[in-house]
């Protein structure tokens, strides 16, 4: 009865150890990655980066490329024209 | 009466010890500054009071220590009635001793403290020396009590009666476990549940330790062979447990049942939901990697000090494992142990690995280092000396017992220069095998022990009757005012995070959000950086200065 209890005792602490280890350390990393990805800490940093980066731009004599310009014009003139062909 | 020297020189060596550690610190103890939670614990004494006065009907008392709350309540604190379930151990004697000695004077209200608590700590590790006394001889029962008293962070935390009177509280009440278990007798029992249920009182957490004892006393051979006698003392256990508790906390006076579950059911509210610095990274404490405590007692003491644990550990772990491996059904020897120095050994294990593991289970959201588990320091101290005794056993050669008793010695003499040289700011030790990068990339000065050094730097560079200073951390500098005389304070007025208003900021590397990522804490380009103050390679704070005129 006594060695019972010991090994049960014994089985149920190893068990509690391999869960914490495994399933517990497993939980805990993907809650890191979150924490250290979608954090309101991230998104506000993007955000200011952003606004650093229109400031820039507005301050730029010529933000874009002219290639670019064209590009996005043709694009842009693409998108439009398509979307009035749907109406 | 003649004085038999020789018989009694061990107590007279410890006394003149005792003595001059105390006599020593004594002189000492204004330069320690105040720290962030002062104020707390002095409201929290109060409230109590307050609380008692009035149950008692003492009116003209009551209104006293009302007036009081009402004049150190500030902005950056919790009104007590909200956050009312920190303990009272020392919160409240003190807070009587304010009121019946019409003590003003905040500074001295607050040295008072720390002598009290200091105090209490010295008398804790008399209760260390005589567990070790009983386990070990003198020689080895000193070299662990030198060890326990001058760890630096403890000894620096020794004066803060936070964690370091936790660690107290709970050096008593390992001693009377180990007592009861024993001699299991109604004295040690009644003593073991006093100093039980003051460690509940200051840390919720003790509460596994009338469960460890009454696991202890179970499995120990001859409480089962008398089981009734066994389970009477155990009632009568848990019994006054219960009356010390309710007794000792006022917090359980309206309602004991009701506002003791209460501790459970606002847990999740009451504990600290932060980023903290870690490794050069600011994560989150609630999900701290499992090798934190660890770490954090790795690199925040004495090399010397810590490998003589980590082995003492593993020694005494496997000759636990090998008791278990022969556990036999019927034996006339106890489980675990033999004879007594075992059984002292294996109260210690089983109390140190149950509160390990109990923070690793439940991912106790720690912070400030290690600092909410500092008792971990009797267990570390305990196999410091486990690990020594073992090897003094196994060597015959007295050039070698000679080589180890000056090994011993060193330990101790190690954490002794370390009190000395990082005076008064042993609370923020690192080992000094640790590079400048790393030991700036953990938290350093959360207590905000320097800020009454930052004040007075400021004094000294500034003359202004009106100096306006903000601070750019997670550290509410406006209680470290309190460390200046009256004349003093009133020149200072802190803007927080105003940064624009300030003629100085105050910096250190305590931050509850990302700083690198939230730049609420970032210094304007207006200002620029005039003073760090340094201690061995730990940046404890930096002072930047506006470079415009205001």
């Amino acid at each position: 009865m006594k060695i019972f209890f010991y090994k049960a005792l014994l089985i149920f602490i190893f068990f509690l150890l391999a869960f914490h280890f495994s399933f517990n350390y497993a939980v805990r990393i993907v809650k890191q990655e979150l924490n250290n990805n979608i954090s309101k800490e991230k998104v506000e940093s993007i955000k200011l980066k952003i606004k650093n980066e229109m400031k820039t731009a507005i301050n730029k004599e010529n933000f874009i490329k002219p290639d670019d310009a064209i590009l996005i014009n043709k694009f842009l003139d693409k998108i439009k024209s398509d979307l009035e062909k749907r109406n | 009466m003649k004085l038999n020297y020789n018989k009694h020189k061990n107590s007279i060596f410890l006394i003149f010890f005792y003595f001059l550690v105390f006599f020593i610190t004594f002189l000492n103890i204004n330069d320690y500054g105040i720290h962030i939670e002062e104020k707390f614990h002095r409201l929290n004494g109060l409230f109590w009071v307050n609380y008692i006065f009035d149950l008692l009907g003492l009116n003209n008392l009551a209104e006293i220590s009302q007036t009081k709350i009402d004049q150190i309540y500030d902005y950056t604190l919790n009104r007590p009635s909200y956050y009312n379930k920190y303990g009272v151990v020392l919160d409240l004697p003190v807070a009587f001793l304010e009121i019946f000695l019409s003590i003003d004077d905040v500074n001295k209200i607050y040295t008072l403290k720390h002598l009290l608590s200091f105090l209490i700590f010295l008398i804790s590790s008399i209760f260390f020396y005589k567990l070790l006394l009983s386990r070990y001889n003198f020689f080895l029962s000193f070299v662990g009590v030198a060890i326990f008293i001058f760890s630096p962070r403890i000894f620096g935390d020794s004066f803060l009666y936070k964690d370091v009177l936790f660690l107290s509280f709970v050096t008593i009440t390992i001693y009377y476990f180990n007592k009861s278990i024993n001699i299991f007798n109604y004295r040690n029992i009644i003593l073991l549940s006093l100093f039980s249920s003051l460690s509940v009182n200051l840390r919720f957490f003790a509460i596994i330790i009338p469960f460890l004892f009454i696991f202890t006393s179970f499995i120990k051979k001859d409480n089962l062979n008398n089981i009734t006698d066994f389970c009477k003392k155990i009632s009568f256990y848990i019994l006054f447990f219960i009356f010390f508790l309710i007794i000792f906390w006022p917090y359980l006076w309206s309602d004991p049942l009701n506002n003791f579950l209460n501790l459970f059911k606002n847990l999740s509210r009451d504990l600290v939901d932060v980023k903290i610095l870690y490794n050069n990274e600011f994560i989150s404490n609630r999900l701290l990697p499992n090798t934190y405590i660890l770490n954090w007692i790795a690199i925040t003491t004495p090399v010397l000090q810590f490998i003589s644990f980590f082995l003492g550990f593993i020694f005494c772990f496997l000759r636990l494992i090998k008791r278990f491996i022969n556990i036999k059904e019927k034996s006339i020897y106890n489980d675990f142990w033999r004879g007594k120095n075992e059984e002292t050994d294996f109260i210690i294990f089983i109390i140190f690995i149950s509160f390990y593991f109990l923070f690793i289970f439940f991912e106790a959201p720690l912070y400030n280092g290690w600092r909410l588990v500092y008792f971990f320091n009797i267990f570390i101290t305990y196999f410091v000396i486990y690990f020594i005794s073992i090897i003094f056993g196994k060597v015959k050669n007295i050039f070698t017992k000679r080589t180890l008793i000056f090994f011993s010695l060193i330990i101790v003499m190690i954490n002794i220069n370390a009190v000395i040289k990082f005076h008064p700011f042993q609370s923020i030790y690192f080992n000094k095998f640790l590079s400048e990068k790393t030991v700036n990339g953990y938290e350093g000065d959360y207590y905000g022990m320097a800020s009454k050094h930052f004040f007075k730097k400021i004094l000294s560079k500034n003359d202004s009757d009106k100096i306006y200073v903000a601070v750019a951390s997670h550290t509410p500098l406006q209680r470290g005012i309190e460390g200046l005389p009256a004349k003093d304070r009133k020149k200072f007025i802190i803007v927080g995070q105003e940064y624009q208003m300030a003629d100085y900021i105050f910096k250190n590397n305590i931050s509850e959000v990302n700083s690198r990522l939230n730049k609420k804490y970032e210094i304007p380009e207006n200002f620029s950086k005039v003073y760090t103050f340094k201690v061995n390679k730990i940046i404890v704070y930096e002072i930047f200065k506006k470079e415009l005129t205001r």
